[in-house]
């Protein structure tokens, strides 16, 4: 019974789910405009539920398969709060396109429901079900729109090598599991440390296990879906795809990577190293000449995937002292903190950037950069969240984009990747080009007609709250780091 | 006699079929079911492990739950794939991947 209370957060989820589910059958069509606010303020209750009544707790669940500690705790929260603000993003393209939106916001439930799991999953099985219940609901998110053939291919795209990418992953799994015994982080940690040789198999094991993580999280080799699937996917669901999914595979992979994999990242610094430089360089080379605006953002999100890995292979600095190759972990939640606050304000300013667009382009349909002219006539306050969100993303100060990437790449010079953290700055400097050739757009170049934008009162607040929180977390950021570093603690005392 | 070796060279060689199927093939039913062949090199692989693994008898049996997980997580995958494709089917009357390509670079 006791267990039963830490899961309490994910039961009350689960239900929501089914609930909006079978509410969606029984209202009658002209009240299906509170399902949406059904959902956000059951979110929002489980969010302060888990904040009042879990916080600070710490336990394991079932021999390891699930931890609740700071670190699960921290972002179960963000993420129950993050699913809201999808659904409160969505209200507007649902009501527009969809007659049913009780499966759309279910299966968004659904996605929340698979993120908690994943913060919190200590085991791979356990991972990977998780992994599998949000790409599942994403498959179907994307291709929701199923009268459009954009969606349609995007949806077909993203789950052959989405389902390519799971089986690689399994793969792996499969040598871990045959190699070292367990699927438990920890336990693997154990083992890894006892022996002292490298089995090349074992290896092949993590490098699958990289490969297919890095697909999920559209890092370059692996990246090709991503800018199609995000063009062709509904907006809000793209934002889901750059935001929420990027963010819950990221948590997983920095918990394996911390508590399972640490005695080998001197063996796999140099793969994630250059994954790293590549994801930055060519996500943001490949941005340069987009000329529509969710694929150059799906870009940009890729460069953004670069300096988190870039943070991943920070998470140990080797130095060659007498002949031998040593690691050392001592600035580890340096670079864990790092990751995660980049996480944090990439997500709040992608989120934001998401939403606006898909206001601003509700009207005309194809999302051409060149259709943004005149918008900040059309309508200043979209127009000033929008160039906020770039901004952040840019990196510029004030905005929480830069104390986020400063920190991170602090970290990693900290760590000794001077020279990939030199990458990475000359990576952002490019992504301020094609950013600014956006922001051109919107604000000086004229347009002859005159479209007014409305506004829903919802995506205002949702608008609202996420400028408010890319400024205080720019100018203020202590609060959330408090935070961030009591769950990298959690984290990292486990070894 | 059966050892480790065979299983991993079988599961080798069904992952290596079925990713050259997946490269290959241009029928998207064809790509899903050289997927199902991946997935069932997967299988394998752990099947075997789990036999020869020495270990704990609940640590063994933790592949067959693998397995298990690994079956189910692949049937409805291929499901929702199939209903997808059959989206795309009826608004654009082809499966060839070939054929999709609205949006590209």
């Amino acid at each position: 019974m006791n267990n039963l209370s830490f899961l309490l957060p994910e039961i009350l989820v689960v239900i929501l789910g089914f609930g909006v589910l079978t509410i969606d059958f029984f209202i009658p069509k002209n009240k299906k405009w509170s399902l949406p606010y059904i959902a956000i303020l059951a979110l929002t209750g489980i969010f302060i539920f888990n904040l009042i009544f879990l916080w600070g707790k710490s336990d394991e669940l079932y021999g390891g398969i699930l931890r609740i500690d700071g670190y699960s705790l921290f972002f179960k929260s963000a993420f129950l709060i993050l699913g809201a603000a999808l659904i409160a993003s969505s209200v507007d393209y649902v009501n527009k396109n969809l007659s049913n939106p009780g499966e759309y916001y279910a299966i968004l439930i659904f996605t929340v429901l698979a993120m908690m799991l994943l913060s919190s999953s200590g085991e791979l099985l356990t991972a990977y079900i998780a992994v599998e219940t949000l790409s599942f609901g994403l498959y179907v998110l994307v291709a929701f729109d199923r009268y459009n053939i954009k969606s349609n291919e995007a949806g077909t795209k993203y789950i052959i090598l989405g389902a390519l990418s799971s089986a690689i992953l399994l793969f792996g799994i499969s040598q871990i599991y045959g190699l070292l015994g367990t699927t438990q982080f920890n336990e693997m940690a154990e083992v890894l440390r006892s022996n002292n040789s490298i089995n090349p198999g074992l290896l092949l094991g993590f490098l699958f296990l990289i490969a297919g993580l890095g697909f999920k999280v559209a890092s370059v080799p692996f990246h090709m879906w991503a800018p199609d699937v995000y063009e062709g996917a509904p907006t809000p669901i793209t934002a889901h795809l750059a935001v929420g999914s990027k963010a819950a595979i990221f948590v997983l992979i920095i918990r394996f990577f911390v508590t399972g994999m640490m005695p080998l990242m001197i063996d796999l610094q140099i793969i994630l190293v250059i994954i790293a430089a590549l994801t930055m360089t060519v996500g943001n080379l490949m941005a340069l000449v987009q000329t529509n605006i969710k694929r150059l953002l799906a870009y940009s999100s890729i460069g953004h995937a670069g300096y988190l890995i870039l943070g991943l292979a920070a998470l140990v600095s080797i130095n060659q002292e007498g002949g031998m190759t040593l690691a050392f972990i001592s600035n580890t939640n340096l670079v864990v903190n790092g990751i995660i606050l980049h996480t944090i304000a990439y997500g709040i300013s992608n989120l934001a950037a998401f939403l606006s667009i898909s206001i601003i382009y509700k009207k005309t349909g194809n999302e051409n950069i060149k259709d943004l002219a005149g918008a900040s006539k059309a309508s200043p306050f979209l127009s000033m969240v929008f160039a906020a969100s770039i901004f952040s993303l840019a990196g510029l100060p004030i905005f929480a984009g830069f104390i986020s990437k400063f920190y991170l790449f602090t970290a990693a010079s900290v760590q000794g990747l001077i020279w990939l953290v030199a990458i990475a700055i000359f990576a952002s400097l490019m992504s301020l080009y094609y950013y600014l050739k956006v922001l051109k757009y919107m604000y000086i170049e004229k347009s002859e007609i005159d479209n007014k934008i409305d506004l829903s009162p919802i995506a205002f607040v949702v608008l609202s709250i996420l400028f408010i929180a890319m400024i205080f977390i720019g100018i203020y950021p202590s609060p959330l780091m408090d935070a961030i570093q009591h769950a990298t603690y959690a984290l990292t005392m486990v070894n | 006699m059966i050892e480790l070796t065979h299983f991993q060279v079988l599961s080798g060689l069904l992952f290596a079929i079925g990713l050259y199927g997946v490269l290959a093939r241009r029928n998207a039913i064809l790509v899903l079911m050289s997927i199902e062949l991946m997935l069932n090199a997967v299988n394998i692989n752990l099947i075997g492990y789990s036999i020869f693994m020495n270990a704990s008898e609940s640590h063994r049996a933790l592949g067959h739950v693998l397995i298990i997980f690994v079956i189910t997580i692949a049937a409805a995958e291929l499901a929702l794939a199939i209903a997808i494709i059959l989206r795309l089917y009826r608004n654009k009357s082809s499966i060839n991947t070939d054929d999709i390509n609205i949006m590209r670079w």
